[in-house]
C-alpha cells in the first residue's frame, strides 16, 4: 500500500466516523419527555477541591427520588445527570458541552465553582442558546447581572453580601485588631476583595493562593506569612480543601488566630474529615444562611436529615448536603410553576414571576423578579461549638442582609413562611 | 531570624524525603539503565499498602515494613514480567532509546488511574507515630517536631545501610556490570537476572518509606491528585539527575539541595512557583554540568 | 519529487477539505465539536512525529509548547484584539521561538536527560502562568474567537466554525509538513536519527539539523494549543497538564512514530476513547471514580501495549510485514543450493 493509498485510508476512516451518527428527530423540549425532565450538574468530584462538595449530587438526589415516589411534577420524573470538572474551567467547558449536546439536559442544575461558570458562560453560551442555568454553586456577584447571563439565577448571597456583612461582624467585634485573610487567587476570590474593600477593611497579610495549589506543604507557607505579619484574626476565605489545610497546619505550627471561615470552604463535616481536630474549630466564627445543621427542632433539618439518611445510611448530614436538597426543592417548585408542558422558556419565566414566594430553608428571603436573578442575599453568624459545630450567636439567629453595591447591612426582619406539606411542592 | 531557620529546617526534612526517591531512581538507572518515571507511581501505590495495614492494624511501626516489603514486591513484579519483555523486544526501531521511558509513563498512568478508581473516593489518611507539633524555643515553635526527627533519622539509617551493603558486597559493582554488560558479567558468573531484580525491590522499598513519610509529614492525607505526589514525581527525577544519575550519594545531595530551593521559594516568595523552580535549577545544573554534581563525565550515549 | 507528483498531493489536501466540508454541513453539533477536536490533535501529534520520528529526539513536554502557542494566541487576541488569522501566526512564531531556545539546550542531552528536561517542563511552565496577571493566574483567559461571520447565515453554530478553522489550519500545516519531511531536510533529520556520527561525516551539520527540528515541531505544536484553546474557549495552566503531554505521545506512538500517514489513527483514538470509556462506564454502572479514571487508564495502557507490541506503529508494521513477505516469497522461488561435494 503506496503512501498515497493510506493517507487516503486514513482519512476515509475519519470522515466515516463522523457520518455514521444519525441527527436525531427534535423533541417536544430538550430534557423534557412525557415522563421524565433531565437537568445536568458539573461539579469536582475528584480532585483537590472535591472534599464535601462530592457529597452534593447524592443529596439532590436524594430529594428528587422523594419528589417522584411522591408522584414526580405533573407527572414526570426529575433526573440528574453529574459530571466531573475536577474544579478545573477548562473540563467543566467539556463536561458542559457533553450535557448540552450529548447528554440533551433541559437545563444545567448547582453548577459549581465561579471559575468554571464564567468559562462555560462565555464559551458553551448558555445564555445564547436559552438554556436555563438554575442556582448556581457559587456566590461570585456578577452572575446577577441579567443582561450578561440573561438565563443564569444565582442562589447562594453574592461574596460581595458576605464579605460586607463579615466586616460589620469583624468592627462590631474585633474592632482594632490586626486581620489577614486567605483568599483564592481569582474571580471567587477577587469577589471577596471588592466586598471588604466596599466595607473599608484594611488587610495586615493577604495570602492568594492558586486554585489547586492547597496542601499541607503550601499551607506552610501561608501561616508562616500570617505569624511573620502578626494577624490576629485571620480571615478563611477558600474552598474546604485550603480551609482545612490552612487550620490544620496552623495547628501543627502552634498558631492560633481568631479564625473566620467563609461559607464557602466553612463546612465543620468536611473540615473534621480532613483531620482537623474539632478544638482547633472551636470559637471559630461561622455563617450561614440556612439553619444550623445540628438544629433538629427546625422542620426543614428534620425533614431534609431524614430523607438524606434513609438514602445515604452511612453518610453524614452536613452543610453542603442540606443547601443541595434546598436547591433541589426550590428546583421542583420552579418546574412545577413552568405549567403542565414545561419549556426552557417557561422555566426562566416562572421563577422571574413567582421565584420570590419559592418554599426555602433558608432564613433570608429570595429575590428573583423579572428583572433581578439575584437569589438570597443575607447571613447569620455564629461560633462553632466544642465538637465543631457552627451553631448561632446566643443560640438566635440574626440574620444580617445587603446587597452587592454600596446599600447598607440591617438586620432582617424576615419571618421564614412554613414549610408546604411534606416538603414538597404543592 | 526563625523564619530562616523554620525554612532551613522544613527544607532540609523535606530534601531527605526526596533523597530517598532520587534513590530508588538511581538504584533502577544503575541496573536496568532505563528511567523509571512510574516510581512515584509505585511509592504512591505502596503508600496505600501502608495506609490499607494502618486500618486494620493501627500501627505505623508495622505499615511501614508493609509498605516497604509491598513496594519492594511490586517493583519486583514490574521487572521480572514487564520489564524484562519490555528490554528484549525493544532493542530495534525508531524509538528503541526511549521505548523503556515511554512505557514506564504509561505504567505511571495505569497506576495512577487504577489507585484512584480503587481509593480515590475515602478520606485517605496516615497518621504519624509521633506528634507532629514543633519543639518550643523560647516563645516561638521551631519546625522541627519529633516527626521529623524521625524521618531524618530514618533517612540518614536506610542511607547508610544501603551505602554499607554496596562497599561491604559486590552488589554495587554487580547492578552496574549487569546494566552495561550483562554477557561479560554473566560469564564473571555474576547472577545478572537476580542482581537486576534486587536492584528493583530496593528501589521499591526506597519509595515506599519516600512515600509513606511524605505523607506523614504534609497533613496526614494524599491522593494522585496530591500536590505532595506531584512533587514527589517531579523532585524524585530531577534530584537523581541533578546528583548525576549514578551515584548514592550524588542522590542524596541532589534531594538535598532540591528541599532546600523549594523550602525557600515556598516560603520566601510564593507558593505558586514551587513548580518552576525544580526546573530551573534542573535547567541550570544540566548546562553547567551536563553529567551531574556528581556524575562521571562518561560519553553520553543517545 | 516531480513537479506532477506534489501537485497531486495538493489536490488530494483539496479534495479532501472539500469533502469535509460536505460533512459538517450533515453531522450533528457534537461530532462536529469532535471533528475540530481531531484536527487539533492530527496538528500536535504531527508535531511530536517529526521531533521523535524524524528527528529522534523524545519530547515528554510538548504540552508546553502547546501552551506558548495558547497564551500568545489569548493575549494577544485579548489586550490588542488581534484578528484571529494573525493570532494563529503569533502562536506559532512564539512556540517556535520557545523551540528555539529548547531545541539549542536540548542539543546537548540526549535520551533520558533530554525527556526529563522535557517532563519538568511540561509540569513548570504552565504554573508560570500564576506570576503574571496579564496571563490570567489558574482561572486563566477567556479566548474567544467570535462568532462566525453573517454571511455564512444564522444556522452556523460555532461548533462548525471552529471545525472549519482547525480542518483548514490542519490541512495547511499537513501539507507543509510533508512536503518538508520529503525534502532535504527531512532526509538530514533521518540521517541524524539513524547515526549520528555517520551523518556528521557525511557533512550535516546535525546540530543545526536537530535545533531545526525542534523549531518547526515547537511552531506547529503552538498552532496545535491555541486551536485547542479556541475549542475549549479558554487558556489555563490547568488545560495543559501532564496528561496532555502523555495522550500526545501516546497518539504518536498509536499512529507510527515514523511516518506521517497514520496520523488520524492516533488522532480520532485519543477523541474516541472518552466517549467508549463513557459507554463502557454506563454500562457497567461504575461509580464516579471508576468513570473520571477510565479514560486516562485506557490511554495508559493503549500506551504501554503500542509500545511493547507495535513499536513502530501499525503503518510501519504493515509496510515490514509486506516487505518481509516480499523477501520470503523471493528465497522461496530461488534454486535449492545443491548438496552434493558437500561435507
Amino acid at each position: 500500500m503506496n503512501r498515497r493509498k493510506l493517507i487516503t485510508v486514513s482519512a476515509v476512516l475519519a470522515v466515516a466516523s463522523l457520518a455514521v451518527t444519525a441527527v436525531p428527530a427534535q423533541a417536544a423540549e430538550v430534557g423534557v419527555s412525557s415522563t421524565e425532565i433531565k437537568l445536568g450538574m458539573t461539579l469536582p468530584m475528584t480532585g483537590t477541591a472535591s472534599p464535601g462538595y462530592s457529597k452534593i449530587p447524592a443529596a439532590v438526589k436524594a430529594y428528587f427520588d422523594y419528589v417522584n415516589a411522591n408522584g414526580g411534577i405533573n407527572g414526570r420524573k426529575l433526573t440528574l445527570v453529574v459530571k466531573d470538572d475536577q474544579y478545573v474551567p477548562t473540563q467543566a467547558v467539556a463536561k458542559t458541552n457533553e450535557l448540552i449536546l450529548k447528554d440533551k439536559v433541559m437545563a444545567l442544575l448547582a453548577p459549581l465553582g465561579t471559575a468554571n461558570n464564567k468559562a462555560v458562560a462565555s464559551v458553551v453560551n448558555p445564555g445564547r442558546r436559552g438554556i436555563p442555568v438554575l442556582f448556581v454553586n457559587t456566590g461570585f456577584s456578577g452572575f446577577a447581572d441579567k443582561k450578561k447571563y440573561p438565563t443564569t439565577f444565582s442562589v447562594l448571597p453574592s461574596y460581595i453580601m458576605e464579605a460586607k456583612i463579615m466586616s460589620e461582624y469583624i468592627k462590631d467585634n474585633f474592632d482594632g485588631k490586626k486581620l489577614g485573610l486567605i483568599y483564592q487567587d481569582d474571580d471567587f476570590g477577587d469577589d471577596a476583595l471588592a466586598g471588604f474593600k466596599q466595607a473599608g477593611i484594611n488587610f495586615a497579610v493577604k495570602v492568594p493562593y492558586a486554585s489547586g495549589s492547597q496542601s499541607g506543604t503550601t499551607a506552610a507557607g501561608w501561616v508562616q506569612k500570617l505569624q511573620a505579619g502578626g494577624a490576629e484574626v485571620v480571615i478563611l476565605f477558600g474552598v474546604s480543601s485550603a480551609t482545612a489545610a490552612a487550620l490544620g497546619t496552623a495547628a501543627v505550627m502552634k498558631y492560633a488566630p481568631q479564625w473566620i471561615l467563609g461559607s464557602v470552604g466553612g463546612d465543620a463535616t468536611t473540615i473534621k474529615a480532613a483531620g482537623v481536630p474539632a478544638g482547633v474549630l472551636y470559637n471559630a466564627v461561622g455563617a450561614s444562611f440556612a439553619p444550623a445543621t445540628t438544629d433538629t427542632n427546625d422542620e426543614y433539618v428534620k425533614l431534609f436529615q431524614d430523607i438524606y439518611l434513609k438514602a445515604n445510611p452511612t453518610q453524614t448530614f452536613d452543610n453542603n448536603v442540606m443547601i443541595g436538597m434546598n436547591s433541589a426543592f426550590l428546583t421542583a417548585q420552579a418546574i412545577q410553576a413552568a405549567g403542565k408542558n414545561p419549556t426552557r422558556k417557561s422555566l426562566i419565566a416562572a421563577i422571574e414571576k413567582s421565584g420570590s414566594t419559592f418554599a426555602s430553608a433558608a432564613l433570608v428571603p429570595l429575590n428573583y423578579s423579572t428583572t433581578s436573578h439575584i437569589g438570597y442575599n443575607g447571613y447569620w453568624f455564629g461560633k462553632y461549638s466544642p465538637t465543631g459545630d457552627l451553631k448561632p450567636a446566643g443560640g438566635v439567629y440574626t440574620v444580617y442582609t445587603t446587597d452587592s453595591g454600596d446599600g447598607a447591612v440591617v438586620k432582617s426582619t424576615y419571618k421564614r413562611p412554613a414549610m408546604p406539606a411534606k416538603g414538597l411542592p404543592n | 531570624m526563625i523564619q530562616l531557620i523554620n525554612t532551613l529546617l522544613i527544607g532540609i526534612t523535606a530534601g531527605s524525603i526526596y533523597a530517598l526517591m532520587a534513590i530508588a531512581i538511581v538504584l533502577v538507572w544503575r541496573s536496568t539503565r532505563v528511567i523509571n518515571f512510574a516510581q512515584a507511581g509505585m511509592a504512591l501505590l505502596s503508600t496505600y499498602f501502608g495506609y490499607e495495614a494502618m486500618v486494620h492494624l493501627s500501627s505505623f511501626w508495622i505499615a511501614l515494613p508493609v509498605a516497604m516489603i509491598g513496594g519492594a514486591a511490586v517493583a519486583a513484579f514490574i521487572e521480572l514480567v514487564f520489564m524484562r519483555f519490555l528490554l528484549k523486544r525493544s532493542a530495534h526501531g525508531a524509538i528503541s532509546g526511549v521505548a523503556p521511558i515511554i512505557a514506564t509513563l504509561g505504567l505511571l498512568g495505569v497506576i495512577r488511574a487504577l489507585t484512584s478508581a480503587i481509593w480515590g473516593g475515602q478520606d485517605v489518611r496516615i497518621v504519624g507515630p509521633v506528634s507532629n507539633v514543633g519543639y518550643s524555643l523560647g516563645a516561638n515553635t521551631l519546625a522541627f517536631s519529633p516527626l521529623k526527627l524521625l524521618i531524618l533519622v530514618t533517612v540518614i539509617v536506610l542511607v547508610f545501610l544501603l551505602s554499607l551493603l554496596f562497599q561491604k558486597s559486590n552488589i554495587g559493582l554487580s547492578l552496574r556490570a549487569s546494566a552495561f554488560s550483562p554477557e561479560i558479567a554473566r560469564l564473571s558468573g555474576i547472577r545478572v537476572d537476580g542482581v537486576r531484580t534486587l536492584g528493583w525491590s530496593l528501589a521499591g522499598a526506597s519509595g515506599a518509606v519516600a512515600g509513606m513519610f511524605q505523607t506523614v509529614n504534609g497533613n496526614g492525607s494524599f491522593s494522585p491528585d496530591s500536590i505532595e505526589f506531584s512533587l514527589l514525581l517531579v523532585s524524585g527525577f530531577i534530584a537523581a539527575v541533578i546528583g548525576g544519575l549514578d551515584s548514592l550519594i550524588g542522590a542524596v545531595i541532589g534531594g538535598l539541595v532540591l528541599g532546600l530551593v523549594i523550602s525557600f521559594v515556598l516560603m520566601y516568595i510564593n507558593s505558586s512557583l514551587f513548580f518552576i523552580a525544580p526546573f530551573v535549577i534542573l535547567l541550570i545544573v544540566l548546562f553547567i554540568r551536563p553529567q551531574g554534581i556528581i556524575g562521571a563525565k562518561a560519553a553520553r550515549r543517545a | 519529487m516531480h513537479r506532477f507528483q506534489k501537485f497531486n498531493n495538493l489536490l488530494l489536501f483539496i479534495a479532501f477539505g472539500f469533502i469535509l466540508f460536505l460533512l459538517s454541513n450533515r453531522v450533528d453539533e457534537l461530532r462536529v465539536y469532535q471533528g475540530a477536536s481531531i484536527a487539533v490533535y492530527v496538528i500536535a501529534i504531527s508535531s511530536i512525529i517529526l521531533l521523535t520520528g524524524y528527528s529522534g529526539q523524545v519530547s515528554l513536554g510538548h504540552g508546553a509548547l502547546l501552551a506558548i502557542g495558547a497564551y500568545s494566541a489569548a493575549v494577544m487576541r485579548n489586550e490588542f484584539n488581534v484578528p484571529i488569522v494573525l493570532c494563529l501566526f503569533i502562536a506559532v512564531l512564539a512556540a517556535a521561538i520557545g523551540g528555539v531556545l529548547l531545541g539549542s539546550a536540548a542539543a546537548r542531552l540526549s535520551g533520558p536527560y533530554l525527556a526529563g528536561v522535557t517532563l519538568a517542563l511540561a509540569i513548570g511552565l504552565p504554573s508560570l502562568a500564576n506570576q503574571f496577571s496579564i496571563l490570567g493566574g489558574e482561572q486563566g483567559l477567556i479566548f474567544d474567537v467570535g462568532f462566525p461571520p453573517l454571511r455564512l447565515g444564522e444556522d452556523f453554530t460555532q461548533y462548525k466554525w471552529f471545525f472549519w478553522i482547525s480542518s483548514l489550519a490542519a490541512l495547511i500545516s499537513m501539507w507543509f509538513l510533508s512536503n518538508i519531511l520529503r525534502s532535504r531536510y527531512g532526509r538530514n533529520w533521518r540521517a541524524g536519527r539513524s547515526n549520528e556520527v555517520a551523518a556528521q561525516l557525511a557533512g550535516i551539520n546535525t546540530g543545526r539539523s536537530k535545533i531545526l527540528a525542534f523549531t518547526i515541531s515547537a511552531g506547529i505544536a503552538g498552532l496545535a494549543g491555541a486551536l485547542l484553546s479556541m475549542t475549549i474557549g479558554t487558556v489555563s495552566p490547568s488545560a495543559f497538564p501532564l496528561a496532555l503531554s502523555f495522550s500526545l505521545l501516546t497518539g504518536a506512538v498509536l499512529s507510527g512514530v515514523t511516518t506521517l500517514s497514520g496520523v488520524m489513527i492516533g488522532a480520532v483514538t485519543l477523541v474516541a476513547i472518552p466517549e467508549i470509556a463513557d459507554v463502557i462506564a454506563n454500562r457497567i454502572g461504575a461509580s464516579e471514580r471508576i468513570t473520571t479514571n477510565l479514560p486516562g487508564l485506557m490511554v495508559s495502557t493503549l500506551l504501554i501495549i503500542t509500545v511493547l507490541f507495535v513499536p513502530n506503529g501499525p503503518v510501519e508494521q504493515l509496510r515490514s510485514g509486506k516487505a518481509k513477505k516480499l523477501v520470503r516469497k523471493r528465497i522461496k522461488s530461488l534454486p535449492k543450493p545443491s548438496m552434493e561435494g558437500k561435507i
